[in-house]
This record gives structure tokens, sequence and C-alpha cells, in this order.
């Protein structure tokens, strides 16, 4: 009986909220499921391999080849389809071949690569992507120019904070598809207390109980920000160097060790939250509000946190350049951003789009997960920006971390 | 043409054999070609990787082995001790089936392989579900029997990773298993059992609570909790843990091990021993599904560190060449396991 119970509430936790596949439970499925089939991922329609000129010369040509991360766009009621690419469909009268391809950017990034090394098509026309990850890809020169005068309404309703970023400054390669942070996940009940701060995950009682995320890009920037606060470093975490990381990897290890720190996960912590084997994680922004529990709850820490965006490029050799464009373009509409932040629960990077949302949910207002507050932004900082071989350097840090 | 063989009868197994040849140059020689080639190399995905016949870099081998030795001893150990426990579960089960099954035999097979028509990562995590925090496993053990301490965990520890093995691959233990038991000549015990081979009651309980409890406490204390918690364990949960070994122990010991059985069916049944066991073993030694999901980062096999290396480092001469050891290491064992036992065991195994 008790079995019966127990899934249930997992279900009850997950499932039944519409948003469960939010975030991701599934990516780490997917990831695992790629990994199993030899990283078979469906090749979309025109195959790599093909020339690397532009194909559509200058026109407006389908089919868009969109790769995006799984439950990254809004969907219809019954989700059967999404409201955004059917009214570009209708707006374009192109198809729209959207697949939810990226679990991860390295394993992307790996599926990719061979491709644009060679100087062959990838077969895809748009990509959303971390922002390190497209900083490298436009660092590699595999990224073509967006042409700013088909996106209009992109130009001219990015929100300002986003400006002026140092790898892309003048939106040469990249606009910005969604943001989010990462912060502290808590279930109150298994605490027993609230948590502010960083240091607050390190208490003695959440012994065997703390996780954190795979990869260095939020772990070691998140730790950084403690070990800043007590003086221990200097830079703030887009500025990291290899010795921080040796300091935040020398900080992390005893608590590996000492099995302090449960595991390191991708967003299987709802699970973990679901089951109780984790009481305390770090999380991103959206996905304890959509998808755990009651208890579960999200903070932005006292020292800051890290605050992350994907972002719309198009890979060199893109053969329907256009196509992407225009959907950039769409997507910067304040209305349809609006709808698609509604659903999805990320912070859109459009103006206007705020207004929108309140609009069609005036209770979104005071939702901090949607609008952080100014206090909150003012202690935001982004991942790490480093150099292919710093990136190296972290990410064998962070995979000796978790122990393998 | 048929004349043409029939002169050349030399060639009739060559092409008998030969769609499966082609088929193991094409999947199985030339990828290990190029993955040794792989691991030959240097460089990053990004400068591009250069390997034989510019660059031998046979110190990856060493190297890699020396650095991830920890991970290749969890996967032997747990890939090991999964057989082990598969085969202490599985052989009395599949005895049960052969021998007692009587007209429920088919329904009693198909229970065996049933779980394979749900994906194993749903099964998987729902053993996080069952043995975690608050599951229903230790609602018992610890809430209600009050047998462990309040910080006993089970998910994150040896324990964890290897009872998922075992759940795992238990189905490739007991079919073969069960063929052999299938195929032993009834009359050959009833013939044993004429011959003064009579019930070893006491011996067969006596052995059966020995092994079940030695087992028990063995892979409980050890793996779960002891280098769990670090500090040793307690007195009540090692009887805990030997009481779980040595009940089914006695109950199997006393119903299954008599002489005849000493004498005629084990020995029988040994090439479907030999077969489960190297069916459980060699996709154990190389899983990483369990070990992601159930465990922690002390607990990572080396299937972990390949997987994370392709995928998340892009480091491919370091994934290519510990996977070419894991595969040289595993087929070095077969090679002396199928010497030990006889080819004649494996041939016979396989039909």
């Amino acid at each position: 009986m008790a079995d019966e119970t127990t899934t249930t509430t997992l279900l009850d936790a997950g499932l039944s909220r519409r948003r469960f596949l939010q975030g991701t439970a599934l990516a780490g499925f997917g990831a695992f499921l790629a990994a199993c089939g030899g990283g078979a991922t469906p090749a979309p329609s025109g195959a790599p391999g093909e020339s690397a000129e532009p194909g559509d010369g200058g026109e407006i040509t389908g089919p868009l080849n969109w790769a995006n991360w799984p439950a990254y766009i809004d969907l219809n009621e019954d989700e059967s389809a999404s409201p955004t690419l059917e009214g570009y469909q209708a707006k374009y009268g192109i198809e729209v071949n959207y697949v939810e391809d990226i679990q991860s950017n390295e394993d992307f990034f790996a599926t990719i690569s061979p491709a644009l090394q060679a100087g062959l098509d990838s077969g895809w026309d748009l990509m959303c992507l971390t922002d390190y990850m497209v900083a490298r890809l436009a660092g590699l020169g595999w990224l073509d120019e967006i042409d700013p005068a088909n996106v209009p309404n992109a130009v001219s309703n990015v929100n300002d904070n986003l400006k002026g970023i140092e790898w892309d400054p003048d939106f040469k390669y990249h606009f910005p598809y969604q943001s989010g942070a990462d912060g502290i996940g808590y279930n109150v009940k298994s605490t027993g207390r609230d948590l502010t701060s960083i240091a607050d995950m390190f208490d003695p009682a959440f012994k065997g109980k703390l996780t954190f995320l795979t990869g260095y890009q939020d772990t070691f920037a998140f730790v950084n920000l403690l070990l800043l606060d007590r003086g221990e470093v200097s830079n703030t975490p887009p500025d990291m160097t290899n010795e921080d990381a040796d300091k935040v990897y020398a900080f992390l290890k005893p608590y590996v060790d000492d099995g302090f720190i449960r595991a390191f996960t991708g967003n299987e912590y709802l699970q973990d939250f679901a089951s109780g084997d984790t009481w305390v994680a770090l999380v991103y922004s959206g996905d304890l509000a959509s998808s755990g529990g009651p208890d579960d709850v999200f903070v932005y820490p006292d020292e800051g946190s890290i605050i992350w965006t994907d972002n719309f490029c198009i890979p060199k050799g893109a053969q329907h350049k256009r196509a992407a464009e225009a959907m950039i373009d769409y997507c910067y509409d304040p209305l349809i951003a609006a709808q698609m932040a509604n659903w999805i629960y990320y912070l859109s990077p459009v103006k206007g789009a705020k207004e929108e949302i309140i609009k069609l949910d005036p209770e979104a207002a005071d939702n901090q997960l949607l609008f952080p507050p100014p206090e909150v932004q003012a202690k935001s900082y982004p991942q790490p920006n480093l150099t292919t071989e710093e990136d190296a350097y972290f990410s064998d840090l962070s995979a000796k971390l978790e122990g393998a | 043409m048929g004349e043409a063989l029939r002169r050349r009868k030399w060639l009739i197994p060559w092409l008998l054999m030969l769609p499966g040849l082609l088929w193991l140059l094409a999947f199985f020689v030339i990828p290990n070609i190029r993955m040794l080639q792989i691991a030959l190399s240097e460089g990053t995905l990004l400068t591009g990787f250069v390997g034989p016949p510019e660059i031998w870099a046979w110190a990856n081998f060493p190297e890699n082995v020396a650095r991830f030795a920890g991970n290749f001893v969890n996967s032997l150990v747990y890939g090991g001790l999964a057989t082990v426990l598969c085969f202490l579960i599985g052989y009395p089960l599949a005895y049960t089936i052969a021998f007692r099954g009587g007209r429920y035999k088919n329904i009693l097979l198909f229970l065996v392989i049933a779980p394979f028509f749900t994906s194993f990562l749903i099964r998987t995590i729902s053993w996080k579900v069952i043995l975690g925090n608050d599951g229903p496993f230790l609602a018992v053990i610890r809430d209600g029997l009050g047998l462990v301490p309040a910080n006993f965990t089970i998910i994150g520890t040896p324990l964890a990773v290897t009872a998922g093995l075992t759940y795992e691959f238990l189905p490739f233990m007991v079919l073969p298993l069960y063929v052999a038991l299938e195929r032993v000549d009834k009359r050959l015990i009833e013939a044993a059992q004429d011959l003064y081979a009579g019930p070893w009651r006491p011996g067969g309980t006596i052995a059966g609570a020995l092994i079940g409890g030695g087992v028990a406490i063995a892979v409980g204390v050890g793996l779960g909790y002891a280098r769990f918690l670090g500090d040793g364990a307690d007195l009540m949960t090692v009887l805990f843990w030997g009481l779980a070994g040595v009940i089914p122990g006695i109950l199997v010991g006393t119903a299954m091990i008599s002489q005849a059985f000493l004498r005629i069916t084990f020995p029988l049944t040994l090439p479907g021993v030999f077969a489960g066991s190297l069916l459980v073993l060699i996709p154990a030694i190389g899983d990483y599904i369990n070990a992601e999901l159930l465990g922690s980062p002390k607990t990572q096999m080396v299937g972990n560190v390949i997987q994370g290396r392709f995928l998340n480092q892009n480091d491919y001469p370091t994934a290519a060449s510990l996977a070419f050891v894991l595969m040289a290491a595993i087929l070095i064992g077969i090679f002396l396991y199928a010497r030990l036992l006889g080819t004649e065991e494996l041939q016979n195994a396989t039909v």
C-alpha cells in the first residue's frame, strides 16, 4: 500500500501539473536515450553535408529547421500544437520543423560540430543555445550574421539589459530567446527552516540531502559567489579564472567525499525533491514553481544568483536563413513574446512583453520568477566566460568532482 | 551454378557464413579499428584530433586506466556482485519454474520477462522512489521497525547501484538457467535417488542459511552501511541484514538442495550458469544508468566516465581508450572463463 501512495505522490507532484515536462525532467531522459541510442538524432530535412551556400537567395523559403530545448515553447490547452508556431506558419506560409533536440549545450555541440568544422550545412536553420555556447560558436566563426534589416522588431524591442554583451555587442550573431536564473531550491517541510543564502545550503543538518547541477557553468559560478562573499576569491563569476575554479573545487571536494553533497544532477532534481532524497539543491528558477510540490521553495540567495540567457543563432551554411530571421523577428513581437512567456515561465527578452503578460494574466505581475525584483537583478551575474583552454580546465575539474 | 558449387564443396560453408562475416566486419571490426585509432589520438574537438599514423599516443592507455582506476574497480565490484546476486536469486527461481511450475510454467516465465514491457529508465527511476527517503522500504525498516538510524539512506550508496543492476539483469540469468534446468532428464534424478542419493535436509537447510545470511551481511554491511556512513555498522542492522538473507536461504536450501541436486541437477545445469553469468556480467560492467540515477559521485562506474567524456567533455581519445580497455578486459575474462569451463560448455549453453 505504501508503495501505491508514494507513486501517486510522485505523479501528483509531476504529471498532474500541466508543465511537468517543463524544465526538463524529460531533458534528462532524453539525454540518456540519446546516449543509449548511440546519439541518434532525427536528421532534420535538408540533410547535413549539402553545400554551405545559403540556399534561399534572399527569399523566405521553408521549411524552417529549428532546434530547441524540450518544453521551451508555448502550447495550446490540449498541448497538441503551439500557437506561436502556427501563427508563424500562417503568416509566412512555410512549414516549421521544430525539433526539441537540445538536452545540453555540450551534447548538441557535439552533434553539429563535425559538419560545421568541415564547412558543411549542419541541417539546422535556427538554434537556441546558452550564452557561453553561442560565444564559442561565434568565436569559431561557425555562425551566420543576422541581417538587422530583416529583424526590425528584434532590433527595436530587445531589452536594454541584454544589450552590449561582451562577445557580441551589436547582435551580429545572436538575439536572446529566454533568460532564467540559478538559485536555491529547498523543501521547507524537510529542512524545517528557511534558507536565504548559499552558506545556508551547507547546514550540517542537510548532509546527504544536498545536490548541485552537473557541469561547471552553474555550480562553479554559484559557489564562486559564496567564496566571493567570504573574500576567498576576488573575481565575479563571468571573470572566473583557473585559480578561482581550483578554489571552488577545493571547497566542494570535502563535501563530496563525505557524502554531504549526494549528487550532481540535471533537472532530475525534480524527482529527488518528490522522493524526499533531496532537501536542498541548486536549481533553475522556474522548475520548482511549475513542477515541484507545494513545500518546494525557490529563493534568490543573498550572495547573488547566476543569470543565463538562451539565444537564437543561425549556424553557418543554414539553408533557410531568411526564414530563421523571420522567426526571430516574429518572436520579438511583444504579443507573441507574452504568449510564450506566460506558458514557459522564463524571462522574456522583449520590451513591452511585461505589459502584455499582465494583460493576459494580472496575477503574473507579482511573480518573482517572471519579474525578478530590482535588488535581485543588481546581484545577478552571467555564467563564466572562458577561453577554450579554460573551458577544458573547468570541465575537467567538474568531471573530477562528479566522480567521472 | 549448382554444378559449380558441387565441385567446390569447400565454398559452401564460407558462402553460408558470408552475411555474418560481412556483418561482423562492418559493425564490429571496422568500428573497433576506428575506436582504437581515436584512442591513440591527441587533441581536442575544436583543434581536431591527430591520431595514427601521425601520432601513436600509447600513453593514453596507462594514463587513463590509472586516473580512472577507481571507476574500473566500481564497475568490477558492482557488476560482479550483481552477477552473484542474480545467480543466488535466479537459480531457485528458475528451478521452481522448471520443476514445480506445473501448468503455471508459462505464466511464471512471462512474469519473469514482463518488466521488459516497461522502459528500463522508468523502472530505474521507480527504484529511486521505492528506495527513496520517503519511500515504502525505509518507511518499514526505519520508521516502522526502527532498525536503522534516522539519517540512513539507500539512494546514493553502492548498495542501491548493485541492487539496481541485480534487478535489471535478473531475467538474463533466469532464462538460460530455466532452459538448462528444463533439459535435465528427470529420470536421471530418479535413478540417483534409487541409488541412495537421498534427501539432505539438514545439510540443505544449513547450506542455504549460511549462503543467504553470509551474502546478505556482506553486501548490506560492506556496501550499504559501513561504506556510506564510514563509522561501521551497529548490531541491529547487521542482524537485520543477516535475517533478511538467512530466512530465504533456509527455505530455498531446504526445498532445493538434496544429494540428487548436488550430484545430478546442478552439474548438468552448469552451461546455463555459464551463459547466464556472462549475459549478466557483461552488460552490468558496462552499465551507467544505475550508477547515474541511483548512485552518488563516489559510485560512478567506468560507463559513466565514458559517457561523460564523450558527451560533456568531448574528450574522444580518453573515452575511446577507456572503452577499448573495458572491452579488451571483458574479452580476456570471457576467454579465461571459457577455458576454465571448457568450450563445450559454451557451445551447450548457446544451444
